[in-house]
């Protein structure tokens, strides 16, 4: 299923688009919670957990599935295909495995954007939950910067299915 | 998940894997086993540390009152 060009790069502008908008979200988020661990500001603590929780649902989530979905729109669209290449297939997995790990920290951060909305201190267990939203969101810096290397570079390697589809495009012309 | 506009079709490039049959598909290439490494590694160590409680399995929600979303 080949799309047409005018489509195909349609659909590669919006998987970029999805993509970059994640990466910059995250880092935000990374900002946010570094300033809630680090600040002594009890307001502004309080105000940086709502806007992680509100970060969180309305743009981190929704594209945390637009992205991969948009990414494999846009690679069965086009020659590449979706398990053809390695860097293609790796994407894909690093992505899925990324959207789990950020669906299991919600909760974390649920917790965190109740505590800052009804407590003024926060308690041992929570501070324990603000290093881990520092972690998890430098982790996933981390792992989104791998992504875009991946797309950018496109490292060499074909996987056995798209050799064989290779050779059965050479068998047919 | 192909990226970046002159990369719509890897036909028409020249680098790494854009040409087809350029790579390997006899053996799995190296950056894939040290990537496919590091993945394995940090997802253990992802699931060791929540195991061990070092992440926020098990804590109980709050000491000061909260919700959840």
């Amino acid at each position: 299923m080949t799309m047409t060009p005018r489509l195909r790069k349609l659909a590669l502008t919006a998987h970029v688009t999805f993509s970059i908008g994640w990466l910059g979200a995250v880092a935000a988020f990374l900002a946010l919670a570094v300033t809630g661990m680090t600040s002594q500001d009890a307001q502004l603590v309080r105000a940086v957990y709502l806007a992680m929780e509100l970060i969180t649902w309305f743009v981190i989530v929704p594209l945390a599935f637009i992205s991969p979905l948009s990414g494999v729109v846009s690679s069965i669209g086009s020659n590449w295909g979706l398990f053809r290449y390695y860097w293609v297939l790796v994407k894909l997995l690093i992505t899925i495995l990324a959207s789990i790990v950020l669906l299991v920290h919600t909760q974390p951060i649920g917790l965190l954007a109740g505590a800052a909305s009804n407590t003024t201190a926060f308690s041992a267990e929570l501070q324990s939950l603000q290093f881990l939203m520092v972690t998890a969101s430098g982790a996933a810096v981390v792992v989104l910067i791998v992504l875009t290397i991946l797309s950018v570079y496109k490292p060499p390697g074909t996987t056995r299915y798209g050799a064989r589809k290779q050779h059965e495009q050479r068998a047919r012309s | 998940m192909a990226d970046l506009a002159s990369d719509l079709d890897p036909k028409g490039n020249t680098q790494t894997a854009r040409a087809p049959g350029q790579g390997s598909a006899a053996s799995t290439p190296r950056w894939v086993r040290v990537l496919g490494t590091i993945m394995v590694a940090l997802v253990l160590l992802f699931v060791a540390l929540h195991l061990a409680g070092h992440g926020f399995a098990g804590h109980t929600p709050l000491t000061g009152g909260g919700r959840q979303p």
